[in-house]
């Protein structure tokens, strides 16, 4: 599983202008919306915000993976946003979120959804990761950061 | 000694039609049974739900989707199956896929198992991780990677 083939440069946002969890959500899924590989704008936003009201994404150390399976989306997409000032999110250790990664899939992708989500968990819990992404200066290096910590072996 | 018990290993794909059917091809050939062994990934379910990326009632729900994907998979193999008129028994498992699909092969004491094609590996870390990988690795018995689903289909065919 592959996290980097999934996420391109034009869908990163280094700079959110957003100063709410919401809106910062919205910044990023339409942005990436907008570049055609989502069926229903609207849709998906909607139920991307629908997930996030049942419980938050925001699961510490400064990360949130808000998240949906809707057929508003034709196949598997991802975004990535940054914020430097941090975002309340209602998160797990009350920190604010810095690195946020919007992700839609359709109804059909049961095993691939897992298996990326899986990925993508264990990538953020690496600190270095997590540092590399904050201090990444253009979004082509977000896509190279998680390429590279992807080929690192893990401790255990 | 003769193949007489082959296990097919599936997720559930497009692709896990092609692998069954070249399993009930070799079924056929051999004059052997089929187990058709799907496994619901209640591993990563448990682990997104620490890490707090799903929520109790969403992993809930997923674990629902799999085991129906799961069963909807095993009846439509076993639809396959009869039509080429072989021995065939579908089991749907849950846990770590590789482990569960392992136990199952030794515990059936099957002469082969009939995989799906594998991934491409990008980093030692995936062979760590990659249920598939693992499942060829640590297999008791003699594997089958089925690749080529033109071939397979025109295999298929001929029995």
């Amino acid at each position: 599983m592959k996290v980097s083939s999934y996420l391109k440069p034009e869908h990163c946002l280094l700079d959110l202008k957003s100063a709410n969890k919401e809106d910062a959500i919205k910044e990023i899924a339409i942005h990436f919306a907008d570049k055609g590989i989502v069926k229903d704008k609207a849709a998906f936003t909607a139920e991307i915000l629908k997930r996030e009201k049942i419980g938050s994404t925001g699961i510490g150390c400064g990360v949130a993976i808000p998240h949906a399976r809707t057929n508003a989306v034709g196949e598997f997409v991802l975004g990535f946003g940054r914020s430097e000032k941090g975002i309340e999110f209602d998160s797990i250790d009350g920190t604010k979120v810095h690195l946020i990664f919007v992700i839609g899939t359709n109804l059909k992708e049961l095993n691939l959804y897992l298996r990326f989500l899986a990925e993508l968990s264990r990538l953020i819990m690496n600190e270095n990761f997590r540092n590399a992404l904050l201090r990444a200066q253009r979004p082509e290096e977000i896509v190279s950061i998680i390429n590279k910590y992807e080929k690192i072996k893990p401790l255990n | 000694m003769s193949i007489n018990n082959i296990v097919v290993s599936v997720t559930g794909g497009e692709q896990s039609i092609i692998t069954t059917k070249y399993a009930i091809y070799l079924a056929k050939l051999l004059n052997a049974k089929l187990t058709a062994v799907y496994v619901v990934d209640k591993k990563s379910l448990h682990d997104l739900l620490k890490s707090r990326i799903f929520v109790e009632i969403e992993a809930l729900e997923f674990e629902r989707e799999l085991e129906q994907q799961g069963k909807h998979f095993l009846e439509r193999a076993k639809k396959l199956a009869d039509t080429k008129q072989i021995q065939y028994e579908g089991l749907l498992l849950e846990g770590v896929i590789h482990e569960q699909v392992v136990s199952k092969t030794k515990a059936l004491n099957a002469d082969l198992l009939v995989m799906g094609e594998l991934k491409e590996i990008i980093s030692i870390k995936e062979t760590y991780f990659d249920e598939g990988e693992r499942i060829f690795r640590e297999a008791p018995c003699p594997v089958v990677v089925v690749k080529n689903a033109q071939k397979v289909e025109a295999l298929y065919k001929e029995v």
